[in-house]
């Protein structure tokens, strides 16, 4: 049965309520101004209260609202530690701008903001930081005079006071209505961080949505290390402006943050919620903790220590005598064998708080390589690995560890940045060779490859390289100059697979076992060549569940090599390395 | 003055609430959701909006789209029924905010008696018995020991992170007091890795008595006595009736007049339900208010004449009340039985689905309060109650017999219903006795 319009309704034959002792004439039901508001995201209407109270998420698609300057900065710095810098800047008029002075007061009245940025000093944690922090409701955060003014005040204040800068950018792009003057901003603000960088100092970008035009083309893109809030739109030229000019439409996603990490432009993407925590963990490894502040380890990480400094003796259980005879051949498929622990698995059990950065900046983030920045027991350094997957699904969405260009050009901008910041890199080697592959040659694996090898010989900062499973050719190399190399038992490293090197030799690419007992490609035949310093051992079956033993070795080992290189010179530690192959 | 009301509820109980917009002259409007198009309630309001999705959190739940709804329809005030946003204090003050006449109490009530220690904690100020029970957490047997000897035996040792009945033993005497706390502790350890405990007053076997109260905003508060719902299976309600037949005159009078006071120190105004535990030897406590109107509201309708949903209205229209306690007489007896779509054979697992034919009974003394009819399909995603059954005779033995013949006649096919399983109860020798506690249903197995 369809009820549909069936029942009567009884509309026009109401009979009012009698006897009402009610106050008649009472106000009409209505939504107070600013109770509720429209999500412009997924459309549906939310409380503003939730909306402020989350961060200004939206309770119902976990949309991103814009954060407004003031609302910002108490989102990421410790209450009332903000220090307001150059207030009250007087805005020109530099073209005569017909209404830009009356459009700028209206809307400081309305904003009851100064201008497009606010810049000062804050406290993260226990860290002073210099922060600029645009407001899109002020034109748009477009950069006029005193926008780029108040930035290059307060990055030139961070260079004296030796200050990290930490920036959000939200901007349109440069001030239509302050012609050329605007434009110089760009080179303004950049000059000043220039300087910034060069006295050695940290500067974090944060990009939220929107950030374009000249922002986008200076000091948004010149981060030590770039982080965007998830989906802002980062591009230099509008995607309409794009789609007018090339005459289509723009694939979704397009210029979004996750569209920028996958192009290597980012270094990460943060949640709103958890970005306090990021820049705080960030400046910790970079900034060193103020007077009477400890670098406390954590109870476990301590102990952890302590435990690792006995050298740990196997047990005839652990390593039977055989172990020390087994072919070349075998060490080969060892090296290569599926649950052998990765370069993960050694970046999580050997170091802290490790903060992985993406990307080359020029054209891609390699899958191939994971890299950045970590505590080990408290000492600051870089990480980078060659990253196989720990099973068939992430290997192949890691390329089983063959890194493509950008993966060593990636690499290479972590250890300068390691350089800049004086802190030791360690790489992890394990690579059946460098991608060979159309694209690899399009953008220049071989460039990528000697670009290395070409820096890494005058990296001014320790250099240790460990082989922990294939060290396959110029691709492994490319990861290993440096002032020590150490191979895992069972790595082998070479110039070649023992299959190719077979083929090309004796045309018989079966013969690979063969090969590899010629090649002298072990740990062992390396060590004795004088191609690497030292040789780890390992438990019989090595795994990640066995790791233990050689976890707590390569700790001692590790900071015994930090230790050894402490007091070296910058001039002593290049010659040494310089000496090192060129004695080879 | 109440000319609009939107009903921010589905099934019976918004059915219900038409109905008695209806005869007050009052226009409807139903909110549904996709799920909801041909439902009753959705086809029986003058105005029907839809306000989401079949899911309860972007429908029934939105209180951002039933705002809107009332807004848009130029609806004054609200019922919330039951369940749902019922016993939100959030939504409660945002109509307060919009200048919507809720048809409930006040926010600041409905949060205070929301939170289980400040209602405890009003209670007893006002002087209305709650179980005894230790003030602070414990760790230390004697300690605890103690704190029984002063609580009185048999006691209840329970988890103060607990749940689930792991951490929970009943100590009869305090011979078995100091290892029942001890095993209790250790097993509490375990499941929550925290040994904190508290202890309360066990009462063995009781029944869930509640008692209505109707409060205005000028301060009168009456009570329309009882209801007896011992009748439970996993702490949800079967069987209610009125009066109990656990309750003298002169005990009626002593809870009656508990229920006015808890009901005057929560500042209560509409209709509420208090709650009370009753012990064997009569010694009663409460548990909790309820401040909305009730699924088993019927019974008392029926006992007292007295149509809770137009009195609900008349309240949050500002009217006082028309009668005082000496004006509320309990006349006859009066049974409900809730209806649901539900196996009893495979665990009570909800069965929706299309409902081919039905027949449901009537005559004298016979009301069927339902959201259903022929050709209706129920939706999976909703609570499964149907119908309710009440019937009302002069006495408790009668008012059986009609239950017996009225659950006789209901035919619902093309979905399973628990029809056969309360036919079984009202059948039931110790049902007809009226010796029944909450265990009944755990017993009848």
């Amino acid at each position: 049965m369809q009820l549909n319009q069936m029942f009567k309704k009884t509309k026009d034959n109401y009979i009012p309520l009698k006897n009402t002792t009610a106050p008649t004439g009472q106000t009409k039901p209505e939504v107070p101004e600013g109770l509720l508001r429209k999500c412009n995201m997924c459309g549906k209407a939310i409380f503003s209260d939730e909306v402020k109270a989350n961060h200004y998420i939206c309770p119902k698609c976990g949309g991103y609202f814009r954060v407004p300057a003031f609302k910002r900065i108490r989102m990421i710095t410790e209450e009332n530690s903000f220090e307001e810098w150059d207030t009250g800047m007087d805005t020109k008029n530099p073209l005569e701008y017909r209404g830009y002075e009356e459009k700028l007061a209206s809307l400081r009245e309305k904003t009851g903001l100064d201008e497009a940025v606010i810049t000062g000093k804050a406290r993260i944690g226990v860290h002073s930081v210099v922060l600029a922090v645009m407001d899109g409701r002020f034109l748009m955060a477009s950069m006029g005079e005193v926008v780029g003014e108040k930035i290059s005040r307060a990055v030139e204040r961070a260079t004296k006071e030796k200050l990290p800068v930490i920036i959000f950018t939200c901007s349109g792009g440069a001030r239509m209505q302050e012609g050329i003057t605007s434009l110089m901003q760009m080179a303004k603000t950049s000059a000043a961080l220039k300087r910034h960088s060069d006295a050695g100092l940290l500067y974090l970008s944060v990009l939220t949505d929107p950030t374009t035009g000249g922002v986008t083309a200076s000091f948004a893109m010149l981060g030590d290390i770039i982080l965007a809030e998830p989906k802002a739109l980062i591009g230099f030229a509008g995607p309409r402006v794009i789609e007018q000019t090339i005459g289509q439409k723009l694939p979704k996603g397009f210029q979004r943050s996750e569209f920028l990490l996958e192009h290597g432009f980012i270094d990460a993407i943060v949640k709103r919620d958890e970005l306090k925590d990021t820049l705080e963990q960030i400046l910790n490894l970079h900034v060193r903790m103020p007077e009477g502040v400890g670098n406390d380890l954590s109870e476990q990480s301590s102990a952890e220590f302590r435990e690792s400094e006995k050298p740990v003796e196997y047990t005839v259980e652990q390593r039977s005598l055989a172990l020390e005879y087994r072919t070349a051949w075998d060490r080969v498929q060892l090296s290569r064998k599926q649950g052998r622990p990765v370069g993960e698995h050694y970046i999580q059990e050997l170091f802290q708080d490790f903060v992985e950065l993406h990307g080359d900046r020029y054209f891609a983030d390699d899958s191939a390589v994971i890299g950045g920045v970590a505590s080990f027991y408290g000492r600051p350094v870089t990480v980078i690995a060659q990253a196989k997957g720990k099973n068939t699904k992430e290997n192949i969405a890691r390329n089983f560890g063959m890194p493509s260009p950008e993966g060593y050009r990636k690499a290479l901008r972590l250890m300068k940045q390691a350089e800049k910041f004086h802190r030791p890199v360690i790489c992890i080697v394990d690579t059946p060779g460098a991608f060979c592959g159309m694209e690899a040659e399009e953008r220049g694996q071989g460039e990528a490859i000697a670009r290395n090898l070409y820096e890494m010989s005058t990296l001014q900062t320790p250099v240790l390289s460990l082989v922990i499973g294939e060290g396959g050719s110029g691709g492994a190399l490319a990861f290993a100059v440096a002032d020590e190399v150490w191979m895992m038992e069972n790595a082998v490293y070479s110039i070649l697979s023992p299959e190719g090197y077979a083929a090309i030799l004796w045309k018989d690419s079966a013969r690979a076992r063969e090969a590899a007992e010629v090649m002298k490609m072990t740990a062992a035949d390396l060590k004795q060549a004088g191609i690497i310093e030292k040789v780890i051992k390992e438990p019989e079956n090595f795994t990640i569940e066995t790791f233990s033993a050689v976890r707590k070795n390569l700790i001692r080992e590790i900071s015994d090599f930090l230790a050894r290189y402490d007091g070296v010179s910058s001039g002593e530690l290049l010659e040494a390395r310089y000496e090192r192959f060129r004695r080879m | 003055m109440i000319q609009k009301v939107l009903i921010a509820n589905r099934g019976e109980i918004a059915v219900r609430i038409i109905r008695a917009c209806r005869e007050m002259g009052i226009e409807t409007v139903a909110v549904y959701s996709e799920a909801d198009k041909e439902a009753l309630h959705t086809q029986l309001a003058d105005e029907a909006i839809c306000i989401g999705p079949a899911n309860c959190a972007e429908s029934y739940l939105n209180m951002e789209n039933i705002i809107s709804a009332t807004m848009i329809s130029g609806a004054d005030a609200i019922h919330p029924g039951f369940g749902f946003l019922s016993e939100n204090a959030k939504f409660t003050e945002l109509c307060e905010q919009c200048n919507i006449t809720y048809i409930g109490p006040s926010a600041a009530t409905i949060r205070k008696m929301g939170n289980k220690a400040e209602a405890r904690r009003t209670m007893i100020e006002a002087g209305v018995p709650v179980i005894p029970g230790s003030t602070e957490s414990l760790t230390d047997a004697a300690e605890a020991a103690k704190i029984a000897e002063q609580i009185g035996y048999p006691v209840m040792i329970k988890a103060a992170l607990g749940g689930g009945g792991k951490g929970m033993r009943v100590a009869k005497n305090a011979e078995e007091f100091e290892r029942a706390f001890q095993t209790a502790a250790k097993e509490a350890k375990m499941a929550f890795g925290d040994d904190t405990m508290y202890l309360e007053r066990f009462v063995e076997n009781p029944r869930h008595i509640e008692f209505q109260i109707l409060a205005d905003k000028y301060g009168n508060v009456v009570h329309l006595g009882e209801r007896d719902c011992s009748i439970q299976r996993n702490h949800q309600k079967v069987i209610e009736e009125s009066p109990s037949m656990a309750l003298s005159e002169e005990l009626r009078q002593k809870m009656g007049e508990a229920a006015v006071k808890a009901a005057k120190a929560a500042n209560y105004e509409n209709a509420g339900t208090i709650e009370f535990l009753l012990d064997r030897d009569g010694s009663f406590y409460f548990m909790e208010m309820n401040t909305r109107i009730q699924v088993e509201h019927p019974v008392t309708e029926w006992v007292t004449g007295i149509d809770l949903i137009k009195e609900q209205i008349r309240i949050a229209d500002g009217r006082k009340l028309s009668y005082t306690q000496d004006d509320v007489h309990i006349t006859g007896h009066a049974i409900e039985c809730r209806i649901n779509a539900e196996n009893p054979a495979k665990n009570f697992m909800p069965c929706p689905g299309t409902i081919t034919d039905m027949y449901l009974p009537g005559g004298k003394g016979v009301r069927v309060d339902s959201a259903v009819y022929a050709g209706y399909t129920v939706p999976p995603y909703y609570d499964s109650m149907l119908t309710k059954l009440i019937v009302h005779a002069k006495s408790r033995s009668e008012a059986i017999k009609k239950m017996r013949s009225a659950l006789g006649e209901v035919i619902i096919e093309g979905i399973h219903t628990n029809v056969d399983y309360l036919y079984d109860i009202i059948n039931h020798p110790d049902y007809i006795n009226g010796n029944i506690d909450i265990e009944f249903i755990e017993k009848m197995k």
